[in-house]
Protein backbone atom coordinates (compact mmCIF):
# COMPACT_ATOMS: atom_id res chain seq x y z
CA UNK A 1 0.00 0.00 0.00
CA UNK A 2 1.36 3.36 -1.11
CA UNK A 3 -0.14 6.95 0.65
CA UNK A 4 -0.24 10.09 -1.35
CA UNK A 5 1.78 12.79 0.59
CA UNK A 6 2.00 16.45 0.27
CA UNK A 7 5.08 18.62 0.64
CA UNK A 8 4.26 20.82 4.16
CA UNK A 9 7.90 22.56 3.92
CA UNK A 10 11.21 22.37 5.07
CA UNK A 11 12.67 22.68 8.34
CA UNK A 12 16.45 23.55 9.89
CA UNK A 13 17.68 20.85 12.32
CA UNK A 14 20.41 22.71 13.73
CA UNK A 15 21.60 20.20 16.00
CA UNK A 16 22.69 18.02 12.57
CA UNK A 17 23.14 21.14 10.33
CA UNK A 18 20.79 19.35 8.32
CA UNK A 19 17.77 20.13 6.83
CA UNK A 20 13.80 18.26 7.25
CA UNK A 21 11.20 17.83 4.32
CA UNK A 22 8.30 17.34 5.83
CA UNK A 23 5.87 14.80 4.14
CA UNK A 24 2.13 14.96 5.06
CA UNK A 25 -0.40 12.58 4.38
CA UNK A 26 -3.51 14.10 3.45
CA UNK A 27 -6.21 11.47 4.66
CA UNK A 28 -4.52 10.45 8.24
CA UNK A 29 -2.30 13.28 8.65
CA UNK A 30 1.11 11.14 9.29
CA UNK A 31 3.74 13.15 8.78
CA UNK A 32 7.29 11.60 7.16
CA UNK A 33 9.88 13.67 8.06
CA UNK A 34 13.19 13.20 5.73
CA UNK A 35 16.30 14.60 6.35
CA UNK A 36 18.42 15.58 3.53
CA UNK A 37 21.43 18.19 3.01
CA UNK A 38 21.84 21.59 2.50
CA UNK A 39 22.52 21.41 -1.44
CA UNK A 40 19.56 18.98 -1.71
CA UNK A 41 17.09 21.14 0.63
CA UNK A 42 17.97 24.51 -1.56
CA UNK A 43 17.19 22.54 -4.72
CA UNK A 44 13.60 21.60 -3.16
CA UNK A 45 13.26 25.09 -1.74
CA UNK A 46 14.01 27.06 -4.82
CA UNK A 47 10.94 24.44 -6.72
CA UNK A 48 8.96 25.54 -3.83
CA UNK A 49 9.22 28.89 -4.01
CA UNK A 50 8.76 28.79 -7.58
CA UNK A 51 12.43 30.85 -8.35
CA UNK A 52 13.52 30.34 -12.03
CA UNK A 53 17.42 30.77 -11.01
CA UNK A 54 20.09 32.36 -13.55
CA UNK A 55 21.08 28.97 -14.12
CA UNK A 56 19.71 25.84 -14.14
CA UNK A 57 20.32 23.67 -11.03
CA UNK A 58 21.08 20.09 -10.99
CA UNK A 59 17.57 19.15 -10.98
CA UNK A 60 16.75 21.83 -13.57
CA UNK A 61 19.71 19.78 -15.87
CA UNK A 62 18.34 16.81 -14.76
CA UNK A 63 14.50 17.43 -16.40
CA UNK A 64 16.39 19.26 -19.30
CA UNK A 65 17.43 15.73 -20.29
CA UNK A 66 14.36 14.33 -19.44
CA UNK A 67 12.65 16.67 -21.49
CA UNK A 68 14.82 16.29 -24.44
CA UNK A 69 13.81 12.90 -24.87
CA UNK A 70 10.16 13.48 -23.83
CA UNK A 71 10.58 11.15 -20.78
CA UNK A 72 8.18 11.87 -18.33
CA UNK A 73 8.41 11.63 -14.64
CA UNK A 74 4.92 9.41 -13.37
CA UNK A 75 5.24 9.69 -9.85
CA UNK A 76 8.12 9.33 -7.25
CA UNK A 77 7.65 6.89 -4.16
CA UNK A 78 9.28 7.03 -0.98
CA UNK A 79 9.78 2.65 -0.27
CA UNK A 80 11.49 2.36 2.29
CA UNK A 81 13.77 3.21 5.82
CA UNK A 82 16.90 1.37 7.07
CA UNK A 83 19.20 2.79 9.21
CA UNK A 84 18.05 6.34 8.98
CA UNK A 85 18.95 6.47 4.82
CA UNK A 86 15.69 6.31 3.15
CA UNK A 87 14.83 4.64 -0.95
CA UNK A 88 13.15 6.04 -3.20
CA UNK A 89 11.62 4.87 -7.22
CA UNK A 90 11.22 7.24 -9.70
CA UNK A 91 8.70 6.11 -12.19
CA UNK A 92 9.66 7.36 -15.98
CA UNK A 93 7.77 6.67 -18.89
CA UNK A 94 9.65 7.04 -21.85
CA UNK A 95 8.47 5.52 -25.68
CA UNK A 96 5.75 3.47 -24.35
CA UNK A 97 7.76 2.07 -21.68
CA UNK A 98 7.61 2.43 -18.04
CA UNK A 99 11.07 2.61 -16.06
CA UNK A 100 11.53 2.47 -12.76
CA UNK A 101 15.06 4.39 -10.97
CA UNK A 102 16.36 4.04 -8.18
CA UNK A 103 16.99 7.38 -6.36
CA UNK A 104 17.45 9.25 -2.52
CA UNK A 105 14.57 10.74 -1.56
CA UNK A 106 15.80 14.28 -1.58
CA UNK A 107 16.33 14.10 -5.50
CA UNK A 108 13.30 12.28 -6.03
CA UNK A 109 11.05 14.84 -4.25
CA UNK A 110 13.30 17.76 -6.03
CA UNK A 111 12.80 16.62 -9.61
CA UNK A 112 8.83 15.68 -8.28
CA UNK A 113 7.82 19.04 -7.73
CA UNK A 114 9.61 20.45 -11.11
CA UNK A 115 7.87 17.97 -13.06
CA UNK A 116 4.85 18.21 -11.14
CA UNK A 117 4.51 14.83 -10.17
CA UNK A 118 3.02 13.03 -7.20
CA UNK A 119 4.77 11.80 -4.29
CA UNK A 120 3.77 8.74 -2.40
CA UNK A 121 5.24 6.53 0.73
CA UNK A 122 4.50 3.13 1.08
CA UNK A 123 2.83 2.75 4.71
CA UNK A 124 5.94 0.74 5.95
CA UNK A 125 7.94 3.86 5.63
CA UNK A 126 5.61 5.78 7.76
CA UNK A 127 4.66 3.10 10.29
CA UNK A 128 8.01 2.29 10.27
CA UNK A 129 9.33 5.85 10.73
CA UNK A 130 9.63 7.21 14.45
CA UNK A 131 7.71 9.99 14.73
CA UNK A 132 8.70 10.54 18.21
CA UNK A 133 12.27 12.65 17.34
CA UNK A 134 10.09 14.98 15.08
CA UNK A 135 7.33 15.85 17.81
CA UNK A 136 9.76 16.28 20.25
CA UNK A 137 11.14 18.52 17.40
CA UNK A 138 8.01 20.27 16.32
CA UNK A 139 7.50 20.94 20.25
CA UNK A 140 10.39 23.68 20.19
CA UNK A 141 9.20 25.17 16.44
CA UNK A 142 7.54 28.18 15.80
CA UNK A 143 6.08 28.70 12.77
CA UNK A 144 8.65 31.16 11.42
CA UNK A 145 10.73 28.53 11.57
CA UNK A 146 9.41 27.26 8.60
CA UNK A 147 10.94 27.74 5.27
CA UNK A 148 7.44 27.78 3.74
CA UNK A 149 4.06 27.05 4.79
CA UNK A 150 1.74 24.92 2.68
CA UNK A 151 -2.11 26.11 3.31
CA UNK B 1 25.09 10.84 -37.65
CA UNK B 2 25.56 12.51 -41.26
CA UNK B 3 25.50 16.16 -39.31
CA UNK B 4 29.37 16.63 -39.72
CA UNK B 5 29.49 20.21 -38.21
CA UNK B 6 28.30 19.10 -34.63
CA UNK B 7 31.52 17.04 -34.32
CA UNK B 8 34.25 18.53 -32.19
CA UNK B 9 36.21 20.83 -34.63
CA UNK B 10 39.62 22.94 -34.54
CA UNK B 11 37.18 25.46 -32.58
CA UNK B 12 37.62 23.23 -29.59
CA UNK B 13 40.32 22.63 -26.79
CA UNK B 14 40.01 19.34 -25.19
CA UNK B 15 40.35 19.62 -20.98
CA UNK B 16 40.54 17.06 -18.18
CA UNK B 17 39.94 17.80 -14.45
CA UNK B 18 43.42 17.85 -12.71
CA UNK B 19 41.80 18.82 -9.12
CA UNK B 20 39.56 20.02 -6.73
CA UNK B 21 40.95 22.49 -4.25
CA UNK B 22 38.90 23.83 -1.25
CA UNK B 23 38.44 27.62 -0.89
CA UNK B 24 37.32 27.49 2.71
CA UNK B 25 37.09 31.49 3.04
CA UNK B 26 33.96 31.40 1.23
CA UNK B 27 32.98 27.61 1.51
CA UNK B 28 33.20 27.50 -2.56
CA UNK B 29 35.20 25.04 -4.61
CA UNK B 30 37.94 25.32 -7.32
CA UNK B 31 38.02 22.70 -10.41
CA UNK B 32 41.47 22.95 -11.65
CA UNK B 33 41.06 21.50 -15.46
CA UNK B 34 44.43 20.91 -17.30
CA UNK B 35 44.73 20.93 -21.13
CA UNK B 36 45.21 17.42 -22.37
CA UNK B 37 47.57 18.25 -24.99
CA UNK B 38 49.61 20.69 -22.70
CA UNK B 39 49.31 19.99 -19.18
CA UNK B 40 50.62 22.44 -17.81
CA UNK B 41 47.84 25.03 -19.25
CA UNK B 42 45.55 25.11 -16.51
CA UNK B 43 41.48 26.48 -16.50
CA UNK B 44 39.86 26.94 -13.15
CA UNK B 45 36.26 27.48 -12.60
CA UNK B 46 34.81 28.47 -8.91
CA UNK B 47 31.99 26.14 -8.36
CA UNK B 48 29.71 25.51 -5.20
CA UNK B 49 30.91 23.82 -2.22
CA UNK B 50 27.92 20.50 -3.45
CA UNK B 51 28.92 20.71 -6.82
CA UNK B 52 32.54 20.56 -6.19
CA UNK B 53 32.19 17.43 -4.17
CA UNK B 54 30.04 15.86 -6.72
CA UNK B 55 32.97 16.05 -9.04
CA UNK B 56 35.45 15.18 -6.24
CA UNK B 57 33.54 11.62 -5.83
CA UNK B 58 33.43 10.95 -9.35
CA UNK B 59 37.09 12.18 -9.45
CA UNK B 60 38.00 9.62 -6.56
CA UNK B 61 35.85 7.08 -8.53
CA UNK B 62 33.72 6.91 -4.80
CA UNK B 63 30.70 4.71 -4.58
CA UNK B 64 28.35 6.27 -2.46
CA UNK B 65 25.49 3.88 -0.51
CA UNK B 66 22.94 5.96 -2.22
CA UNK B 67 23.33 7.30 -5.83
CA UNK B 68 24.31 10.93 -5.46
CA UNK B 69 22.15 13.35 -8.13
CA UNK B 70 24.82 13.04 -10.91
CA UNK B 71 24.56 9.39 -10.55
CA UNK B 72 20.67 9.22 -10.72
CA UNK B 73 21.09 11.55 -14.15
CA UNK B 74 23.11 9.00 -15.67
CA UNK B 75 20.79 6.48 -14.44
CA UNK B 76 17.84 7.98 -15.98
CA UNK B 77 20.17 8.74 -19.41
CA UNK B 78 21.34 4.83 -19.68
CA UNK B 79 17.33 3.87 -19.06
CA UNK B 80 16.93 6.10 -22.03
CA UNK B 81 19.53 4.73 -23.63
CA UNK B 82 21.43 7.99 -24.38
CA UNK B 83 25.11 8.19 -25.11
CA UNK B 84 26.73 11.22 -23.21
CA UNK B 85 29.07 12.27 -26.08
CA UNK B 86 30.80 15.71 -24.77
CA UNK B 87 30.35 18.78 -22.95
CA UNK B 88 31.87 21.59 -24.16
CA UNK B 89 32.57 25.16 -21.97
CA UNK B 90 30.63 27.72 -24.40
CA UNK B 91 30.86 30.70 -23.04
CA UNK B 92 31.43 32.99 -20.60
CA UNK B 93 29.22 36.22 -19.07
CA UNK B 94 29.96 38.40 -16.11
CA UNK B 95 32.25 35.84 -14.50
CA UNK B 96 29.62 32.83 -15.31
CA UNK B 97 30.45 30.09 -17.37
CA UNK B 98 27.81 28.59 -19.57
CA UNK B 99 28.51 24.66 -20.77
CA UNK B 100 26.47 22.58 -23.31
CA UNK B 101 25.80 18.78 -22.89
CA UNK B 102 26.05 16.76 -25.99
CA UNK B 103 23.36 13.97 -25.64
CA UNK B 104 22.96 11.12 -28.87
CA UNK B 105 19.89 8.61 -29.28
CA UNK B 106 19.89 6.39 -32.28
CA UNK B 107 21.88 8.58 -34.43
CA UNK B 108 19.64 12.07 -33.17
CA UNK B 109 22.04 14.44 -31.14
CA UNK B 110 20.34 17.01 -28.39
CA UNK B 111 21.68 19.46 -26.64
CA UNK B 112 21.34 20.46 -23.08
CA UNK B 113 22.21 23.53 -21.42
CA UNK B 114 24.24 23.33 -17.90
CA UNK B 115 26.18 24.79 -15.61
CA UNK B 116 29.96 23.60 -15.96
CA UNK B 117 29.66 21.70 -12.74
CA UNK B 118 26.73 19.44 -14.01
CA UNK B 119 28.15 19.46 -17.01
CA UNK B 120 31.96 18.36 -15.63
CA UNK B 121 30.05 16.15 -13.12
CA UNK B 122 28.45 13.77 -15.85
CA UNK B 123 31.39 14.14 -18.20
CA UNK B 124 33.25 12.15 -15.31
CA UNK B 125 31.05 9.69 -15.09
CA UNK B 126 29.93 9.00 -18.32
CA UNK B 127 33.38 8.92 -19.48
CA UNK B 128 33.25 11.57 -21.97
CA UNK B 129 35.63 14.67 -23.39
CA UNK B 130 35.12 18.17 -22.17
CA UNK B 131 36.14 20.77 -24.67
CA UNK B 132 36.53 24.30 -23.99
CA UNK B 133 35.53 26.75 -26.79
CA UNK B 134 39.03 28.73 -28.25
CA UNK B 135 36.59 31.63 -27.76
CA UNK B 136 36.42 31.25 -23.77
CA UNK B 137 39.91 30.08 -23.66
CA UNK B 138 40.58 33.56 -25.19
CA UNK B 139 38.41 35.53 -23.26
CA UNK B 140 39.68 33.95 -19.66
CA UNK B 141 41.62 36.67 -17.64
CA UNK B 142 44.91 34.47 -17.36
CA UNK B 143 47.67 36.76 -16.08
CA UNK B 144 49.66 34.93 -13.75
CA UNK B 145 47.08 32.28 -12.95
CA UNK B 146 48.79 29.72 -12.25
CA UNK B 147 51.34 31.75 -9.36
CA UNK B 148 47.88 32.50 -7.93
CA UNK B 149 46.66 28.74 -8.22
CA UNK B 150 49.86 28.26 -6.34
CA UNK B 151 49.54 30.39 -3.77
CA UNK B 152 46.03 29.50 -3.44
CA UNK B 153 46.96 25.86 -2.64
CA UNK B 154 49.78 26.60 0.01
CA UNK B 155 47.36 28.82 1.41
CA UNK B 156 44.56 26.10 2.41
CA UNK B 157 47.76 23.76 3.45
CA UNK B 158 48.85 26.39 5.81
CA UNK B 159 47.88 29.88 6.88
CA UNK B 160 44.26 30.84 7.20
CA UNK B 161 44.62 34.64 6.97
CA UNK B 162 45.49 36.58 3.86
CA UNK B 163 44.84 38.98 1.23
CA UNK B 164 42.56 39.26 -1.42
CA UNK B 165 44.34 39.22 -4.98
Amino acid sequence: MIAQMHLKGLMFDPYNNAYIVILREEDHSDILPIWVGKAEAGSISLALENVAPPRPMTHDFMKSILDAYDAKVISVVITDLSENTYFAKIHMMYEDSEYTVDSRPSDAIALAIRCNAPIFASETVIRKQNSEELEQWLENLKPEDFGKLDS
Amino acid sequence: MSDSSSAPNHNLVEFKVDRVIDETATDTRIVVLTRTDSPTDTFPIWVGAAEGSAIKLAMDTMVTPRPMSHDLIKSFIEHLSVAVRRVVITDVKSSTYYATVYLESKGVERTVDARPSDAISLALRAHCPIYITQDVLARRSSGNLDAWLAKMESKNLGTQEVQET
